[in-house]
């Protein structure tokens, strides 16, 4: 449909236009703009839909870092999230306090969060190996102290790397979305895809595969186990990198984003099936939609909430997820 | 004749058991005489992680299951009894109880929910269920008057901080007396049984859930009941006692005493419970950063905790094995 002389447009809560009655707004600032015109109810399901659909490519990409690290060590990492955060710290800093453009300060961002994962994983994870409650209370006490790192370090105030791009792009004809979260969008797909493909067809993924299918089997036929989990532990903590490197500029950053942003990846990796990276990608998008539709329509104070019925519902009907508890 | 040699052996080893303990409560008892109000507040906050610790390691360190509802748990029980004497008007001791049922009665839910599982599982919906309690009760403004903390009516009778410590303390032994009973019997080694082999112990007919869900429920009745008790102490209770943050404060006294020690997760409590007095007086900035540190170098390098290596050192010392 043609933008018309009549239709207006304004952003957020303007005379005689809606926001709509979700709560997804970065830094104040509606994400969308949308045409005045009737009737709504098509233009608002497109909306939510296509809000699901980014959102949920942000949570795949976060959760398919812990389903990695699940699917070969078979430890959760409760400081998910604070690489996540750390990241997004990192390009902010980089691209705003060095001066670096936004490319090189992500890539170096991410850089540094793998080293850090790596150091993590070989002096806290690896004497753990095997006394998985250990391996549970050391990362979620690692957490806290990022968290709390992060909060003497950086101020509880938000923090954001800047945009990429800005303006709106005209989607279906219908409504105006930021072209940022459609950046964003783009750059978590390909993300995606790349880890995909090198898991599956490169010499690398195959390593790893053999590795979650059967450590004993593998480290007999020459595999270095104990290198391959560290490596996996740092892959796992830059896929949390990459997402919060692309997701930064859309939601701000602030010290306690990091809990919420775990609880998202568990509840997409156990909606998916523990360590099913193919579950983890479709969990992810029907956790986005889901979330979405249900703040649109049914209550945006609870937006968690959703997730967590999602999560006790899998628990109850199919606890192995919707693509069972298989191999990498 | 020989029986009864074995028997007043058996009553005096368990009275050289008992003697440490008797002495320590007989000691705690003197401390209001001691205290003034800022410390007395202290040690009742000491108390209650007492009660919070202990709980947890019977779930954690002889089950070897890492929940972390336990907060959320004492935050159900302490907002439940709370709504129900504030806005209702009932007696604490009369929404005590349907408090701890309701901790019992949720935990056993989500216990059966996801203990069949495995312990990853676990670990993670109770991380979710912590944080759904937390959010529900900041959300829910009209009832629980969210972040601002709903004032409740003190436990019983006219406020006193003497009264509270009395009755946390004679609750706090109780607990740990529970504790030290569950451990002991029957039950106690099908716990141990299943934090040491699951596969096994399920061969030898050791009905593993029902042993887990049964350690997960118990355990979270009695978070209910200190957190009940705890915010009728308080008088103003906020959706800090079902956060995060109480749940590693809890996570991190038992690691930092000794899990899987009945002495361990009280020793952790007092001892976090004066530093954090004295990282305070410094910054109150700072004061969760250095426990989670310190909680990490035990966690990482010293499992065994405070207890475990003040135990090994004793041994080491008297040259003596197999001793407490």
């Amino acid at each position: 449909m043609p933008l018309t002389s009549e239709s207006v447009i304004s952003f957020g809560n303007g005379n005689g236009f809606q926001a709509g009655p979700t709560a997804c707004q970065s830094g104040g600032r509606a994400y969308y703009l949308r045409l005045e015109r009737m009737p709504r109810a098509m233009e608002d399901l497109l909306l939510y839909v296509t809000n699901g659909v980014f959102m949920g490519t942000s949570y795949a990409l976060v959760a398919l870092g812990v389903t990695l690290i699940v699917g070969i060590m078979g430890i959760i990492n409760f400081a998910h999230g604070e690489f996540y955060v750390l990241a997004g710290y990192f390009s902010a800093l980089f691209a705003r306090g060095v001066g670096l453009d936004p490319v090189s300060s992500m890539l170096v961002a991410v850089v540094l969060v793998f080293l850090v994962g790596l150091v993590v994983e070989r002096i806290l994870i690896r004497p753990t190996y095997g006394e998985e409650m250990y391996s549970l209370i050391i990362t979620f006490i690692l957490y806290i102290i990022l968290q709390n790192a992060y909060l003497v370090i950086f101020g509880p105030f938000p923090s954001k790397p800047p945009s990429w791009v800005s303006g709106a792009t005209n989607l279906f004809g219908m409504f105006y979305y930021g072209n940022q979260r459609l950046a964003s969008f783009a750059a978590a797909a390909l993300v995606i895809a790349v880890f995909m493909i090198v898991m599956h067809k490169t010499w690398l993924g195959r390593v790893i595969r053999s590795v979650a299918m059967d450590r004993e089997m593998a480290a007999m036929l020459g595999v270095n186990t104990a290198r391959v989990n560290m490596l996996s532990f740092g892959l796992g903590c830059v896929l949390a990198a990459c997402a919060g490197v692309i997701l930064a500029p859309v939601f701000p950053i602030t010290p306690t984003v990091g809990v919420g942003i775990s609880l998202t990846a568990f509840v997409v990796m156990i909606l998916g099936g523990l360590g099913s990276l193919t579950g983890c990608i479709v969990g992810g998008l029907l956790l986005g939609i889901v979330e979405n539709l249900g703040v649109a329509y049914l209550s945006s104070g609870y937006k968690h909430l959703f997730g967590f019925v999602i999560l006790i519902l899998v628990l109850f009907f199919r606890p192995t997820g919707l693509f069972g508890q298989k191999q990498l | 004749m020989q029986d009864a040699i074995v028997a007043t052996d058996r009553k005096r080893t368990a009275m050289r058991e008992f003697t440490p303990w008797l002495i320590a409560l007989g000691g705690f008892s003197f401390l209001p005489f001691i205290l003034g109000p800022y410390w007395l507040n202290s040690a009742i906050t000491g108390l209650f992680y007492v009660m919070m610790a202990s709980s947890w390691n019977l779930l954690a360190g002889f089950t070897g299951q890492v929940s972390f509802a336990h907060a959320a748990f004492a935050g159900i029980g302490c907002y439940t009894t709370g709504i129900l004497s504030a806005k209702l008007g009932l007696h604490p001791l009369v929404g005590l109880p349907i408090g701890v049922a309701l901790s019992a009665l949720l935990s056993l839910g989500l216990g059966a929910l996801c203990i069949r599982m495995g312990g990853i599982y676990l670990s993670l919906t109770t991380l979710g269920f912590s944080e759904i309690v937390r959010i529900i009760i900041q959300n829910e403004y009209e009832i629980t008057r969210g972040t601002m903390g709903l004032k409740v009516p003190f436990i019983i009778g006219p406020y006193s901080k003497t009264t509270a410590f009395y009755i946390m303390l004679v609750v706090a032994a109780a607990m740990v007396w529970t504790v030290y009973r569950i451990i002991n019997s029957d039950m106690g080694l099908r716990f141990r049984a299943v934090l040491n082999d699951e596969t096994a112990a399920q061969a030898l007919g050791v009905p593993v859930m029902r042993v887990r869900v049964t350690a997960f429920v118990i355990s979270g009745a009695m978070a209910g009941l200190a957190g009940s008790l705890y915010g009728h102490y308080l008088l103003l209770i906020t959706p800090h006692i079902p956060s995060l943050d109480m749940m590693f404060h809890v996570l991190a006294m038992a690691v930092i005493g000794g899990l899987g020690t009945l002495a361990g997760p009280i020793v952790g409590a007092f001892l976090l419970e004066v530093l954090s007095e004295f990282v305070r007086q410094f910054s109150d900035k700072y004061h969760v950063l250095v426990f989670a540190c310190v909680a990490l170098v035990f966690a990482r390098f010293a499992p065994q905790g405070v207890v475990g290596l003040v135990a090994s050192w004793w041994r080491q010392a008297t040259g003596k094995e197999g001793a407490q």
